[in-house]
């Protein structure tokens, strides 16, 4: 059913303009969750059943609106729509503005996506008030980050996600789950502490904000990005404070050991969302708060970048393959699939990053359907231990097949979606590193050795006793995962709405990056700007800021070269 | 400078090591005395400077009433043991104390003889300095002015200003207590009736006065003796 | 030594340093001996707050012994509450006055009672020129009386159940705020120190007023022996810097230290440590907070919420006052030594906190860790850090009262029960309460949309502007070390062991607690400040930002003379003197990574200073 409607969405969405923009759809479309927070409140608490009906309307409200946005996004045009504006802090200059371009789009439908259905996927074994209270509120957060422009208001979304998933393991998960939700919580927002310090480095150098402003300070992303104020050395510090923070989230190599303990403690509806759509605030953020903001320190540390990317895909499939734990190797793969976005990003190419963003999407899909399906199998044997699941093929036909779906399509199987991201990555990732792009490949030959090995282990052979018992997937089961299925299929056959949509922005931003770091001019720019629209769009943030600085450039003609403009 | 430098350091030292005694001597009435000494040499501390009404008043308020009101009750309360007066723990320190005694007057007497005034040990040489406009830093050879030489120009003023001088320290001190220092002032009679609120409510018994039984609270071993005495004290 | 110090005094005389009406001036020569000496002149009105707090106090001490047992026993907290809000009352004009509009709302001041001698708006100094009524000591006034009355809503509760009754505690929280808003407007040091004795010894006896818990007495002596030892550090400081300066009157000082330099030097710097160490003790800095655990613990919650509150925020503010305002001229000198007391906190106090077994010790550390945060926004000596300062003031007063105020019911009869054991399945037990204490602990680490983010992020930003951002990171990072021991108290009161799958049993009523209704109010009070302050700080931040702290002297109201703490002064192009921007403040220390002169910032601002030369000719005269 959502497929059908994404599919008309897609058709239409280029007749839509800016029509509804006089409408504030996207501080709605936040607010509805956090209605349903309040009104899951209202709810005695032994009614968990209607709690969870409530935070299904509520998620489902948000989720609509995620596609009427969708719906109306005008195909093309590179800028954020559906801008919505209010003076939050006067003095600090701090709004709150939201809006949403190519980039961020698809990662907010996606949270409307995946939400419903982990409301719907999975029952909390205690207290279901405050589960769907928090998972409501988690949906709230996340929708927050993808629109946020205000640096001030993205790292408020950030930072409120980290508490609804926190209660989410650490009082309805499994095992270690306090150990696990502890260690998420201290390593996410150790790299956020870093980024908030950060965020008001840079706030305060760029020096964006009038006259009626604390030291003309301004956290309005786009002034900053306008800005030219802040020195090379400076924007280093300050991207490293982010980068850091994405690290963590994403997460990138040396930072990953706080995933695989998260994900395997964490309840169902936790693991999808906390694989489909939180570890994409790392990438998102690299992305809009990386690129965008620094383009000098992105290029200088973008090997880095690559080559840490490229561990994380070879590491996360060679410890997968170890694991025996059925979630923990979906974690570890998660690290390798995040592995990929992260090195088509900083490919800096436009197809590694299209791929990129291409990659967060689908993996949010695929990984979201493999916790659903291991939280059905948990439903049924109590267990993610690959030693004592057997022969489920024969048993659960219905179950097997899907998940074979969904396990190629995570594979990277060609007709399905996980393909598509992953090979956009390589190609641009090759014109960049071409020998990264050779070891990045050996990736998709890890992944397919882990996922088939597993799944031979555990749905082949005889099924003993325990597996014997085990009944397929139910009629409501199944529906949960059609829409998924759906997508794989739909965004492996026909990706073009979905790239179209993509691609404005991100050469936008590649513009950008070219125009702010003389010089230096991305390998596929010749690709890129035939396929950006011509009108000379993508200025909105970047306007005035020649003239402003005029001034300077000539009498620091020595530094300029490093920092300025290139008039 | 000479003398006053050395009452200075007499003083400080007897302050000091009355301060001492009053923290480690083990009798409660040593402890007092070692506070009478430490007031009284702070006391001598304040006419050092100058300012003879402090010291006066230090000398009449702390030494005089405080001390001699602690000392009332530490009788009251009973000391340990009894004083035996018969004999004597350092062997002539009664004879000694009588000659000390007498020394420290006939010194006190015999300044007056031969500074004069006795300017010299009251300080007054220094914090005259700074008050009386236009005596010279100097003297003639480039000497720092000495006492002599200030007495003789506070001598060659008009009378009414000599007396000005000599009556400076209440005076000023009155003036500035109702008008640099009036807020302070006030702001001293609300601390003293916080004090006394807290004597009332430390002294007071509650209706039901046994000590709470105590909890298992790992983090509080050493909880001291206060409670099983059943004294309150503040 | 008093010999040097005597040669001193007398050097500073004669280097021109004219003591103006100093202990040593020159009138009474002049002045006829029998004649009336001139009595300052008293704004009443900038004073009400002050003695409505004090004359509350005595006069519900009056009433209760004319009443003796009769009284009801609602009567005093309602007395206390009532006079608190009606201090709050008397603010807003004087409010309006400092900051120069006419009247709020409905209500007019205008010719309502202001004397003729401060007709102009703006801030201004009453009584001699000892006490300061600007802003900053108006924004902190009603901080206090905030305490006041979240403390009255909790500690009614408490002493009913714990069998204390009486009027005294009520009358020592009055008198204590009277002391806390005394050395809010201090303009003098004497007077400062008689407004921190005040409110010390009050609070003293407050620790040890459960008479039968031996916790509370030790808490008490504890606290009185630290605190008259950190006395006398105060006021040794105080006799140093008079040495130095020749005076104790803080504006005398500023205008002193502007003029010349003292030639004792080491004077008035050992005097700036002993005032450091002395407001040390008193906010519980490291390394001199080794008494706050203890004294934490073993006072009554109720007062521990008040010592968490107003106490700190009285030692906050009167450091501000003296150091900020008054010893601006040499922030580059004890800048140094507030940056290693707030590292030192920071770290100490977070680190410490999470091996603790115990929620109020917990919570003691928490709060060390705090006024590191706050020393943070000191360090930076500027408007800004004054308005930070303010703001974490403001939002740690109710996220502190709270969250000591869910551990006084907690503690149930005996106020002993706060190890996490006793924390354990509250969440099941008490859902409301347990709910209450996550928001106060999320808001103390630092949670978005809560008050506790926005106080931190304004401390990390005037730690950014002043050029120490290491010391902002330090600050988060123990930020994240400190949300470790919040989540232990949430993951007690949740997550424990035996909570898993058999929380839809119904608890045990026994296990509930009762939340008396003054206490109720005093959790709704914080709840909704922390909250609403921290989806919607607009109004709050523009607030402490308007609350300058500003040394005047007596008579003269022009704010323009006494220019805000911190400020430089730079020459421009005529040769004038004129208060430096907070844009073209020179940059100060090269840990500023915007401090590459050719880059940096101050260009952008002002492009025509652009020529070497020019530059020169506006360098900002730091230090005549």
């Amino acid at each position: 059913m959502i497929a059908a409607v994404l599919h008309t969405v897609l058709a239409s969405g280029d007749a839509a303009g800016h029509a509804a923009s006089s409408f504030p759809i996207l501080p709605v479309t936040i607010l509805l969750p956090v209605l349903g927070v309040f009104a899951i409140l209202a709810v005695p608490s032994e009614r968990g059943d209607l709690a969870r009906l409530v935070a299904l309307i509520a998620t489902s409200a948000a989720g609509v609106m995620t596609f009427v946005v969708l719906a109306q996004f005008a195909t093309g045009d590179a800028g954020f729509q559906f801008v919505s504006e209010a003076t939050w802090i006067a003095a600090l200059d701090i709004k709150f503005i939201v809006g949403v371009d190519g980039i961020s789009l698809f990662l907010f439908v996606l949270t409307g996506l995946l939400f419903p259905i982990s409301v719907l996927a999975a029952k909390p074994d205690h207290d279901p008030k405050g589960y769907y209270a928090w998972l409501t509120l988690l949906m709230a957060g996340c929708l927050g980050v993808f629109v946020a422009l205000d640096l001030f208001l993205f790292f408020m979304f950030f930072e409120i996600t980290l508490i609804p998933l926190y209660m989410l393991i650490g009082k309805w998960g499994h095992g270690r789950r306090v150990y696990a939700a502890t260690k998420f919580f201290i390593f996410t927002m150790g790299g956020s502490a870093l980024m908030l310090v950060s965020i008001i480095a840079l706030a305060y150098l760029a020096k964006a904000g009038d006259a009626s402003t604390i030291a003309n300070i301004s956290f309005d992303l786009q002034k900053v990005v306008a800005s030219d104020a802040v020195s090379q050395g400076a924007a280093r510090w300050i991207f490293a404070g982010f980068a850091i923070a994405f690290m963590v989230k994403t997460p990138v190599f040396p930072f990953h050991t706080w995933l695989p303990d998260a994900h395997t403690e964490a309840p169902t509806a936790g693991s999808v969302d906390l694989a489909g759509i939180l570890l994409k605030l790392g990438t998102y953020g690299f992305l809009r708060y990386g690129l965008y903001l620094f383009p000098e320190a992105s290029i200088t540390f973008a090997p880095v970048m690559v080559v840490l990317g490229t561990i994380g895909i070879v590491y996360g499939g060679i410890v997968a393959a170890m694991q025996r734990n059925l979630k923990r190797l979906v974690a570890y793969s998660s690290v390798a699939h995040m592995g990929f976005a992260v090195v088509g990003l900083f490919a800096l190419t436009s197809e590694g990053l299209t791929g990129s963003v291409l990659q967060m999407v689908n993996h949010g899909i695929t990984t979201g359907a493999l916790f659903i399906l291991l939280g059905f199998l948990y439903k049924r044997r109590h267990t993610y231990e690959i030693d004592q699941l057997k022969g489920m093929q024969k048993v659960a036909p219905v179950f097997a097949g899907v998940f074979t779906v969904v396990m190629l399509a995570s594979i990277g199987l060609p007709g399905l979606n996980g393909f598509v991201g992953e090979f956009l990555v390589l190609v641009g990732t090759y014109l960049a590193y071409p020998a990264v792009a050779i070891v990045a490949g050996f990736g998709v030959i890890i992944a397919a050795l882990y996922l088939l090995w597993a799944y031979q282990r555990t749905f082949h052979g005889e099924p003993d006793d325990a597996t014997k018992a085990m009944p397929d997937l139910r009629g409501s089961e199944k529906l949960i995962m059609v829409p998924l299925i759906g997508l794989i299929v739909f965004l492996g056959i026909y990706p073009k709405p979905v790239i179209e949509r993509i691609e404005p922005s991100i050469d936008r931003v590649i513009e950008h990056v070219e125009a702010e770091v003389p010089g230096w001019s991305s390998p596929t720019s010749e690709r890129g700007s035939q396929l950006a629209p011509v009108e000379g769009h993508g200025h909105d943030g970047e306007g005035g800021e020649g003239a402003t600085h005029a001034a300077d450039t000539e009498d620091h003609s020595s530094e300029g070269e490093s920092q300025e403009t290139g008039e | 400078m000479g003398v006053q430098i050395v009452v200075f350091a007499v003083c400080a030292i007897v302050a000091l090591l009355g301060a001492l005694g009053v923290v480690f001597a083990r009798n409660p009435v040593h402890s007092a005395l070692g506070l009478v000494a430490t007031l009284f040499a702070i006391a001598v501390l304040f006419v050092n400077q100058n300012a003879q009404f402090l010291g006066v008043v230090q000398v009449i308020v702390y030494t005089g009433a405080i001390v001699v009101l602690i000392l009332f009750v530490i009788m009251l309360l009973g000391v340990d043991t009894d004083e035996d007066l018969d004999t004597e723990p350092l062997l002539g320190q009664r004879w000694a104390a009588v000659i000390v005694a007498l020394l420290l007057i006939g010194g006190i007497a015999g300044i007056f003889f031969v500074e004069g005034r006795g300017e010299a040990v009251t300080g007054q040489v220094a914090a005259l300095a700074p008050i009386v406009p236009g005596i010279p830093s100097t003297d003639a050879q480039g000497n720092p002015t000495t006492a002599a030489g200030v007495d003789t120009f506070v001598r060659a003023l008009p009378a009414e200003q000599q007396q000005a001088i000599g009556e400076q320290n209440i005076t000023q001190i009155g003036e500035h207590l109702f008008t640099d220092y009036v807020f302070a002032f006030m702001i001293t009679a609300a601390l003293l009736t916080i004090a006394v609120i807290g004597a009332v409510l430390m002294a007071r018994r509650p209706k039901r006065y046994e000590p709470m039984p105590e909890l298992e609270d790992t983090s509080y071993e050493d909880v001291d003796e206060l409670s099983t005495t059943g004294e309150v004290t503040g | 030594m008093s010999a040097g110090i005597l040669a001193t005094m007398a050097s500073v005389a004669q280097t021109g340093i004219e003591p103006i009406s100093g202990p040593i001036g020159i009138e009474p020569i002049s002045a006829p001996v029998d004649g009336a000496v001139p009595t300052p002149e008293i704004t009443w009105a900038a004073l009400l707050p002050l003695i409505i707090l004090g004359l509350g106090g005595l006069l519900l001490l009056t009433l209760s012994s004319l009443l003796k047992r009769k009284a009801p026993r609602a009567l005093y907290p309602i007395w206390t509450i009532a006079t608190a809000v009606l201090a709050v009352a008397s603010v807003v004009p004087v409010w309006a006055k400092v900051q120069g509009f006419n009247s709020i709302l409905w209500w007019d001041f205008r010719d309502l009672w202001w004397q003729p001698a401060t007709t102009a708006p703006g801030p201004f100094s009453t009584l001699g020129g000892a006490y300061g009524v600007d802003g900053f000591s108006l924004f902190v006034t009603v901080l206090i009386c905030c305490a006041v009355i979240l403390t009255t809503l909790l500690i009614s509760g408490y002493l009913q159940r714990e069998e204390l009754d009486g009027p005294e505690p009520y009358a020592l929280l009055l008198l204590a705020a009277t002391g806390g808003v005394v050395m809010a407007g201090a303009n003098d040091l004497i007077v400062l120190f008689l407004g921190l004795e005040t409110i010390s010894i009050a609070v003293y006896v407050l620790a040890a007023s459960h008479l039968r818990r031996a916790q509370s007495q030790e808490a008490g002596l504890k606290y009185f022996i630290l605190g008259g030892f950190s006395s006398a550090f105060f006021l040794y400081g105080i006799a140093m810097v008079y040495g130095a300066t020749g005076t104790t009157n803080l504006v005398l000082i500023k205008s002193s230290l502007a003029e010349s330099i003292p030639r004792h030097d080491l004077l008035l710097l050992v005097g700036f440590a002993m005032l450091l160490v002395g407001f040390g003790f008193k906010v519980a800095a490291v390394p001199f907070h080794s008494w706050s655990p203890d004294v934490y613990d073993g006072a009554p919650s109720p007062v521990v919420a008040f010592m968490a509150s107003a106490v700190k925020v009285a030692g906050f503010a009167a450091l501000v006052r003296v150091f900020v305002a008054g010893f601006g001229q040499y922030a580059a000198d004890w800048q140094p030594l507030i940056y290693a007391l707030a590292v030192l906190s920071l770290v100490v106090g977070s680190s410490l906190a999470i091996v603790q077994t115990n929620v109020k010790r917990t919570l003691a550390y928490s709060s060390i860790s705090h006024a590191g945060f706050i020393l943070i926004a000191v360090e930076a000596a500027s408007e800004t850090g004054t308005a930070a300062v303010l703001f974490y003031a403001a939002a740690y007063t109710f996220m502190v009262a709270g969250s000591f105020g869910v551990a006084t019911l907690v503690g149930r009869a005996g106020d002993g029960r706060h190890s996490l054991d006793d924390y354990k399945g509250l969440g099941r037990t008490n859902p409301v309460l347990a709910g209450t204490l996550t928001i106060f602990l999320l808001a103390q680490a630092g949670v978005p949309f809560t008050v506790g983010f926005v106080a931190k992020f304004y401390a990390v930003i005037a730690a950014v502007q002043a050029g120490s951002a290491a010391l902002g990171v330090v600050a988060m990072l123990s930020a994240v070390i400190a949300a470790f021991l919040y989540l232990r108290i949430i993951v007690a009161m949740y997550m424990a062991e035996g909570d898993d799958g058999g929380s839809d049993a119904p608890a045990d009523p026994a296990d509930h607690i009762h939340v008396p209704r003054p206490a109720a109010a005093a959790l709704a009070i914080c709840v909704l400040v922390t909250i609403g302050f921290g989806l919607f700080p607009g109004w709050l931040t523009d607030m402490a930002a308007d609350s300058t702290v500003v040394l005047v002297e007596q008579g003269s109201t022009d704010a323009s003379t006494a220019l805000p703490g911190g400020q430089t002064l730079i020459v421009d192009d005529e040769g004038n003197l004129v208060p430096a921007g907070d844009g073209a403040v020179a940059p100060t220390e090269a840990s500023d990574p915007s401090a590459d002169p050719a880059t940096g910032d101050g260009a952008v601002e002002a492009p025509q200073v652009q020529d070497p030369a020019a530059a020169e000719g506006t360098a900002s005269v730091e230090r005549p």
